[in-house]
Protein backbone atom coordinates (compact mmCIF):
# COMPACT_ATOMS: atom_id res chain seq x y z
CA UNK A 1 0.00 0.00 0.00
CA UNK A 2 2.84 2.27 0.77
CA UNK A 3 4.47 1.71 -2.10
CA UNK A 4 1.48 2.06 -4.48
CA UNK A 5 1.35 5.81 -2.68
CA UNK A 6 4.91 6.59 -3.61
CA UNK A 7 3.93 5.39 -7.04
CA UNK A 8 1.04 7.87 -6.69
CA UNK A 9 2.97 10.70 -5.66
CA UNK A 10 5.19 9.66 -8.39
CA UNK A 11 2.38 10.25 -11.48
CA UNK A 12 1.66 13.15 -9.68
CA UNK A 13 4.26 14.66 -9.93
CA UNK A 14 4.92 14.06 -13.24
CA UNK A 15 2.07 15.31 -14.33
CA UNK A 16 3.37 19.00 -12.89
CA UNK A 17 6.80 18.38 -14.51
CA UNK A 18 4.48 17.61 -17.71
CA UNK A 19 2.57 21.08 -17.10
CA UNK A 20 5.64 23.13 -16.10
CA UNK A 21 7.54 21.78 -19.13
CA UNK A 22 4.45 22.70 -21.35
CA UNK A 23 3.95 26.10 -20.16
CA UNK A 24 7.96 26.76 -19.88
CA UNK A 25 8.82 25.81 -23.12
CA UNK A 26 7.90 28.84 -24.98
CA UNK A 27 10.02 31.01 -23.23
CA UNK A 28 13.14 28.55 -22.85
CA UNK A 29 13.07 27.57 -26.89
CA UNK A 30 16.65 29.37 -28.04
CA UNK A 31 16.16 28.55 -31.37
CA UNK A 32 12.62 29.34 -32.24
CA UNK A 33 10.77 31.42 -35.68
CA UNK A 34 11.91 34.62 -34.57
CA UNK A 35 15.50 34.16 -34.22
CA UNK A 36 15.81 32.08 -37.63
CA UNK A 37 14.10 34.88 -39.11
CA UNK A 38 15.91 37.56 -37.54
CA UNK A 39 19.26 36.08 -38.65
CA UNK A 40 18.26 36.31 -41.83
CA UNK A 41 19.00 39.74 -42.17
CA UNK A 42 17.89 43.29 -40.76
CA UNK A 43 14.50 45.07 -40.02
CA UNK A 44 12.77 47.13 -42.39
CA UNK A 45 13.71 44.87 -45.69
CA UNK A 46 11.86 42.12 -47.72
CA UNK A 47 13.94 39.35 -47.65
CA UNK A 48 13.55 36.56 -50.13
CA UNK A 49 13.45 32.89 -48.27
CA UNK A 50 15.55 30.87 -50.47
CA UNK A 51 13.87 27.81 -51.96
CA UNK A 52 14.31 24.79 -49.79
CA UNK A 53 17.04 22.27 -51.52
CA UNK A 54 16.12 18.92 -51.98
CA UNK A 55 17.87 16.71 -49.29
CA UNK A 56 18.59 19.95 -47.38
CA UNK A 57 17.32 20.95 -43.86
CA UNK A 58 13.83 22.86 -44.13
CA UNK A 59 13.61 24.16 -40.43
CA UNK A 60 11.08 26.85 -41.89
CA UNK A 61 9.24 23.97 -43.13
CA UNK A 62 8.78 25.84 -46.15
CA UNK A 63 7.03 24.48 -48.98
CA UNK A 64 8.95 24.09 -52.08
CA UNK A 65 6.45 24.98 -54.72
CA UNK A 66 6.11 28.46 -53.13
CA UNK A 67 7.85 31.91 -52.94
CA UNK A 68 8.38 33.83 -49.44
CA UNK A 69 9.53 37.42 -48.48
CA UNK A 70 9.81 38.07 -44.85
CA UNK A 71 9.86 41.30 -43.20
CA UNK A 72 10.52 42.56 -39.72
CA UNK A 73 8.94 45.68 -38.25
CA UNK A 74 9.86 47.99 -34.95
CA UNK A 75 6.58 49.45 -34.25
CA UNK A 76 8.31 51.19 -31.20
CA UNK A 77 9.37 53.28 -34.35
CA UNK A 78 6.17 54.45 -35.73
CA UNK A 79 3.21 52.38 -37.37
CA UNK A 80 4.79 49.74 -40.02
CA UNK A 81 3.88 49.25 -43.56
CA UNK A 82 4.35 46.71 -46.08
CA UNK A 83 3.43 47.72 -49.60
CA UNK A 84 4.06 46.67 -52.92
CA UNK A 85 2.26 45.28 -56.49
CA UNK A 86 2.11 41.45 -56.90
CA UNK A 87 1.63 39.19 -59.64
CA UNK A 88 -1.98 37.98 -60.64
CA UNK A 89 -1.55 34.70 -58.74
CA UNK A 90 -2.86 33.15 -55.18
CA UNK A 91 -0.95 34.70 -52.55
CA UNK A 92 -1.39 35.59 -48.70
CA UNK A 93 0.45 37.19 -45.57
CA UNK A 94 0.46 36.37 -42.49
CA UNK A 95 1.93 39.27 -39.29
CA UNK A 96 3.98 37.07 -36.10
CA UNK A 97 4.71 38.46 -33.10
CA UNK A 98 7.95 37.32 -31.63
CA UNK A 99 6.56 34.30 -29.75
CA UNK A 100 5.80 32.57 -33.07
CA UNK A 101 2.06 33.61 -32.76
CA UNK A 102 -0.15 34.57 -36.07
CA UNK A 103 -1.46 38.10 -35.38
CA UNK A 104 -3.71 38.93 -38.70
CA UNK A 105 -3.22 36.65 -41.75
CA UNK A 106 -5.36 37.09 -45.06
CA UNK A 107 -5.04 36.15 -48.66
CA UNK A 108 -5.52 38.30 -51.32
CA UNK A 109 -9.16 36.10 -52.37
CA UNK A 110 -10.52 38.67 -49.80
CA UNK A 111 -11.14 41.08 -52.16
CA UNK A 112 -7.23 43.08 -51.58
CA UNK A 113 -6.36 41.65 -55.48
CA UNK A 114 -2.36 42.43 -56.56
CA UNK A 115 -1.97 45.30 -54.41
CA UNK A 116 -0.37 45.03 -50.82
CA UNK A 117 -0.72 47.76 -48.99
CA UNK A 118 -0.63 46.74 -44.96
CA UNK A 119 -0.55 48.98 -41.90
CA UNK A 120 0.32 47.40 -38.36
CA UNK A 121 -0.23 49.96 -35.56
CA UNK A 122 0.25 49.09 -31.58
CA UNK A 123 -2.57 49.61 -29.02
CA UNK A 124 -1.46 53.25 -28.52
CA UNK A 125 -1.27 54.17 -32.44
CA UNK A 126 -4.14 52.47 -33.62
CA UNK A 127 -5.71 54.83 -30.37
CA UNK A 128 -4.12 58.00 -32.19
CA UNK A 129 -5.30 56.55 -35.18
CA UNK A 130 -8.68 57.33 -34.20
CA UNK A 131 -8.06 60.28 -33.07
CA UNK A 132 -6.79 61.55 -36.71
CA UNK A 133 -3.41 62.15 -35.30
CA UNK A 134 -1.66 59.48 -37.66
CA UNK A 135 -2.62 60.26 -41.08
CA UNK A 136 -1.86 57.40 -43.61
CA UNK A 137 -3.02 56.94 -46.91
CA UNK A 138 -6.16 55.96 -48.26
CA UNK A 139 -6.69 51.94 -48.80
CA UNK A 140 -4.59 50.88 -46.26
CA UNK A 141 -5.40 47.64 -44.91
CA UNK A 142 -5.32 48.59 -40.79
CA UNK A 143 -3.96 45.56 -38.43
CA UNK A 144 -3.90 45.80 -35.01
CA UNK A 145 -0.86 44.32 -33.11
CA UNK A 146 -0.31 44.12 -28.67
CA UNK A 147 3.26 43.42 -29.45
CA UNK A 148 5.83 45.73 -30.96
CA UNK A 149 8.48 43.24 -32.40
CA UNK A 150 6.72 41.31 -35.89
CA UNK A 151 7.18 40.24 -38.63
CA UNK A 152 5.36 40.20 -41.62
CA UNK A 153 5.63 36.54 -44.54
CA UNK A 154 4.32 37.12 -47.77
CA UNK A 155 3.58 33.75 -50.03
CA UNK A 156 3.06 33.98 -53.18
CA UNK A 157 2.25 30.89 -55.42
CA UNK A 158 3.57 30.85 -58.95
CA UNK A 159 1.13 28.71 -61.46
CA UNK A 160 4.39 27.45 -62.49
CA UNK A 161 8.14 27.12 -61.69
CA UNK A 162 9.38 28.45 -64.85
CA UNK A 163 8.10 31.76 -63.79
CA UNK A 164 9.37 31.91 -60.30
CA UNK A 165 12.57 33.88 -60.66
CA UNK A 166 9.42 36.34 -61.87
CA UNK A 167 7.87 36.00 -59.01
CA UNK A 168 10.61 36.04 -56.58
CA UNK A 169 11.32 39.79 -58.12
CA UNK A 170 8.44 41.14 -57.74
CA UNK A 171 8.39 39.99 -53.94
CA UNK A 172 12.04 41.25 -53.67
CA UNK A 173 10.29 44.56 -54.84
CA UNK A 174 8.04 44.97 -51.92
CA UNK A 175 8.72 48.11 -49.38
CA UNK A 176 8.93 47.44 -45.69
CA UNK A 177 9.17 49.69 -42.65
CA UNK A 178 7.76 52.55 -40.59
CA UNK A 179 5.68 55.06 -41.42
CA UNK A 180 7.53 58.54 -41.12
CA UNK A 181 5.48 60.98 -39.47
CA UNK B 1 17.03 1.67 2.70
CA UNK B 2 12.89 1.41 1.60
CA UNK B 3 12.68 4.73 1.92
CA UNK B 4 15.44 5.38 -0.70
CA UNK B 5 13.49 2.42 -3.20
CA UNK B 6 10.69 4.13 -2.82
CA UNK B 7 12.26 7.78 -3.44
CA UNK B 8 13.99 6.39 -6.50
CA UNK B 9 11.10 4.62 -7.56
CA UNK B 10 8.65 7.68 -7.68
CA UNK B 11 11.32 9.69 -9.15
CA UNK B 12 11.45 7.62 -11.92
CA UNK B 13 7.90 7.43 -12.37
CA UNK B 14 8.09 11.48 -12.52
CA UNK B 15 10.21 11.74 -15.10
CA UNK B 16 8.75 8.79 -17.38
CA UNK B 17 5.59 10.60 -17.31
CA UNK B 18 6.35 14.08 -16.63
CA UNK B 19 8.45 13.47 -20.21
CA UNK B 20 7.16 11.14 -21.86
CA UNK B 21 3.69 13.14 -21.95
CA UNK B 22 5.44 15.82 -22.84
CA UNK B 23 7.18 13.85 -25.87
CA UNK B 24 3.71 12.23 -26.92
CA UNK B 25 1.62 15.46 -26.33
CA UNK B 26 3.75 17.45 -28.24
CA UNK B 27 4.90 14.89 -31.09
CA UNK B 28 1.84 12.91 -31.29
CA UNK B 29 -0.41 15.83 -30.67
CA UNK B 30 -3.19 13.50 -29.81
CA UNK B 31 -3.89 14.09 -26.01
CA UNK B 32 -4.76 18.03 -27.09
CA UNK B 33 -4.24 20.52 -29.61
CA UNK B 34 -3.58 18.22 -32.81
CA UNK B 35 -7.00 17.00 -34.95
CA UNK B 36 -6.71 13.82 -36.61
CA UNK B 37 -8.42 12.62 -39.89
CA UNK B 38 -7.80 9.19 -40.34
CA UNK B 39 -3.77 8.77 -40.60
CA UNK B 40 -3.17 12.80 -40.85
CA UNK B 41 -2.96 14.96 -38.54
CA UNK B 42 -2.70 19.22 -37.61
CA UNK B 43 -2.33 21.64 -35.20
CA UNK B 44 -5.52 24.37 -36.23
CA UNK B 45 -4.87 26.35 -33.71
CA UNK B 46 -0.86 27.42 -35.12
CA UNK B 47 -2.34 29.51 -36.99
CA UNK B 48 -4.35 31.28 -34.29
CA UNK B 49 -3.75 34.82 -32.61
CA UNK B 50 -4.13 33.06 -28.84
CA UNK B 51 -3.25 29.60 -29.02
CA UNK B 52 -3.66 27.49 -26.41
CA UNK B 53 -0.63 26.22 -24.17
CA UNK B 54 -0.25 23.37 -25.84
CA UNK B 55 -0.12 24.76 -29.43
CA UNK B 56 2.31 27.31 -28.18
CA UNK B 57 4.43 24.74 -26.99
CA UNK B 58 4.98 22.70 -30.00
CA UNK B 59 5.04 26.05 -32.47
CA UNK B 60 8.47 26.93 -29.94
CA UNK B 61 9.53 23.52 -30.54
CA UNK B 62 9.28 23.24 -34.32
CA UNK B 63 10.37 26.42 -34.74
CA UNK B 64 8.34 26.91 -37.89
CA UNK B 65 6.85 29.49 -40.14
CA UNK B 66 2.86 28.56 -39.26
CA UNK B 67 0.48 29.28 -41.91
CA UNK B 68 -2.61 31.52 -40.22
CA UNK B 69 -5.51 30.58 -39.78
CA UNK B 70 -6.97 32.53 -43.00
CA UNK B 71 -4.29 31.18 -45.08
CA UNK B 72 -4.75 27.37 -44.64
CA UNK B 73 -3.46 24.39 -42.71
CA UNK B 74 -1.32 21.73 -43.26
CA UNK B 75 -1.34 18.09 -42.52
CA UNK B 76 1.23 15.59 -41.46
CA UNK B 77 1.04 11.94 -41.64
CA UNK B 78 3.71 9.70 -40.43
CA UNK B 79 1.80 6.49 -40.76
CA UNK B 80 -0.32 4.92 -43.76
CA UNK B 81 -4.30 4.54 -42.74
CA UNK B 82 -3.30 1.07 -40.96
CA UNK B 83 -0.63 2.64 -38.41
CA UNK B 84 2.44 1.44 -40.28
CA UNK B 85 5.01 3.66 -40.47
CA UNK B 86 6.04 5.06 -43.94
CA UNK B 87 8.75 3.77 -45.52
CA UNK B 88 10.45 4.86 -48.50
CA UNK B 89 11.08 0.99 -49.95
CA UNK B 90 7.60 1.31 -49.98
CA UNK B 91 5.19 1.98 -52.70
CA UNK B 92 1.81 4.35 -51.44
CA UNK B 93 -1.08 4.90 -53.18
CA UNK B 94 -2.77 8.15 -51.90
CA UNK B 95 -6.62 7.93 -52.97
CA UNK B 96 -9.37 10.16 -51.66
CA UNK B 97 -10.88 13.70 -52.00
CA UNK B 98 -9.66 16.54 -50.58
CA UNK B 99 -11.53 19.50 -48.79
CA UNK B 100 -12.23 22.33 -50.90
CA UNK B 101 -9.50 24.69 -51.07
CA UNK B 102 -7.81 27.40 -53.82
CA UNK B 103 -5.00 24.74 -53.93
CA UNK B 104 -3.23 22.35 -52.14
CA UNK B 105 0.38 20.45 -52.34
CA UNK B 106 2.01 17.21 -51.20
CA UNK B 107 5.56 16.53 -50.62
CA UNK B 108 7.42 14.04 -48.72
CA UNK B 109 10.02 15.05 -45.99
CA UNK B 110 12.53 13.65 -43.60
CA UNK B 111 11.68 14.21 -39.94
CA UNK B 112 13.67 17.35 -40.02
CA UNK B 113 11.60 18.39 -43.12
CA UNK B 114 13.72 18.33 -45.73
CA UNK B 115 12.73 17.17 -49.11
CA UNK B 116 13.01 13.80 -50.29
CA UNK B 117 11.73 14.33 -53.51
CA UNK B 118 14.32 13.44 -56.18
CA UNK B 119 16.04 16.45 -56.53
CA UNK B 120 15.47 17.18 -60.62
CA UNK B 121 12.24 16.24 -60.47
CA UNK B 122 9.23 17.88 -59.24
CA UNK B 123 9.44 18.50 -55.03
CA UNK B 124 5.73 18.26 -54.77
CA UNK B 125 2.67 17.46 -56.21
CA UNK B 126 0.18 20.55 -56.64
CA UNK B 127 -3.59 20.30 -56.80
CA UNK B 128 -4.04 21.65 -59.99
CA UNK B 129 -1.47 19.39 -62.17
CA UNK B 130 -2.44 16.24 -60.59
CA UNK B 131 -5.11 14.14 -63.05
CA UNK B 132 -8.75 13.85 -61.66
CA UNK B 133 -11.45 10.94 -62.37
CA UNK B 134 -14.86 12.27 -63.63
CA UNK B 135 -15.91 12.31 -59.71
CA UNK B 136 -13.10 14.55 -58.70
CA UNK B 137 -10.92 11.61 -56.67
CA UNK B 138 -7.31 11.65 -57.24
CA UNK B 139 -4.68 9.03 -56.94
CA UNK B 140 -1.71 9.62 -55.81
CA UNK B 141 1.85 7.66 -55.63
CA UNK B 142 4.45 8.32 -53.49
CA UNK B 143 7.64 5.94 -54.54
CA UNK B 144 11.31 5.56 -55.40
CA UNK B 145 9.61 2.89 -58.44
CA UNK B 146 7.71 4.53 -61.04
CA UNK B 147 4.66 4.75 -60.78
CA UNK B 148 1.15 5.19 -62.74
CA UNK B 149 -0.76 8.52 -62.75
CA UNK B 150 0.21 11.11 -60.65
CA UNK B 151 3.76 10.20 -59.25
CA UNK B 152 5.92 11.71 -56.90
CA UNK B 153 9.26 10.60 -56.87
CA UNK B 154 11.27 10.19 -53.88
CA UNK B 155 14.86 9.06 -53.13
CA UNK B 156 16.90 7.55 -50.09
CA UNK B 157 15.94 4.80 -47.25
CA UNK B 158 14.45 4.53 -43.61
CA UNK B 159 11.60 6.38 -42.57
CA UNK B 160 9.49 9.81 -44.13
CA UNK B 161 6.59 11.64 -43.84
CA UNK B 162 4.09 13.11 -45.91
CA UNK B 163 2.45 16.26 -45.50
CA UNK B 164 -0.56 18.07 -47.20
CA UNK B 165 -1.06 21.49 -47.49
CA UNK B 166 -4.40 22.99 -48.08
CA UNK B 167 -4.14 26.85 -49.39
CA UNK B 168 -7.40 28.89 -48.62
CA UNK B 169 -9.58 26.22 -47.87
CA UNK B 170 -13.08 27.36 -47.66
CA UNK B 171 -14.36 25.52 -44.73
CA UNK B 172 -11.60 25.80 -42.59
CA UNK B 173 -11.56 29.34 -42.15
CA UNK B 174 -12.29 30.29 -38.60
CA UNK B 175 -12.53 28.84 -35.53
CA UNK B 176 -13.29 25.24 -36.03
CA UNK B 177 -11.57 23.37 -38.72
CA UNK B 178 -14.52 21.33 -39.87
CA UNK B 179 -12.75 17.97 -42.79
CA UNK B 180 -14.85 15.51 -43.49
CA UNK B 181 -12.43 13.90 -45.11
CA UNK B 182 -8.82 13.73 -46.57
CA UNK B 183 -7.27 11.23 -48.53
CA UNK B 184 -6.25 7.44 -47.37
CA UNK B 185 -2.96 6.21 -47.71
CA UNK B 186 -2.09 2.77 -48.54
CA UNK B 187 0.89 0.97 -48.56
CA UNK B 188 1.45 -1.31 -51.67
CA UNK B 189 4.55 -3.58 -52.61
CA UNK B 190 7.97 -2.95 -50.52
CA UNK B 191 11.30 -3.47 -51.78
CA UNK B 192 11.67 -1.84 -54.94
Amino acid sequence: MRTLLWLLSGVLLGIVIHIGMILGLPGLATTTVWSRIAALGPPDKAILLPQPAPGMPNPLQLDPDLTYAVCRVDLAAGPGVVSGMLPDAYWSLAIFNKAGSVVYSTTNRDGIGQNLNLGIFNADQTHLLAEQRIEVADGLLIVESHDNDVFVVVRLAPPHQAERPRYEAALSKIACGNIKS
Amino acid sequence: MRFLFHLLSMIVVALVVGFGLSYYALNDGRLIGAVRVGPWSAWPGSGSSSPDPYTRAYIARTGALQLGQGEGITFTATGDNEGRPLDRSCRYRIAGTTPVASFWTLRATDAQGGDIARPDGQQALRSRNVARANDGSLVLYVSRSLAPDNWLEITGKGPFELVLTLYDPSNLSGVGVAVQSLPAIFREACGA
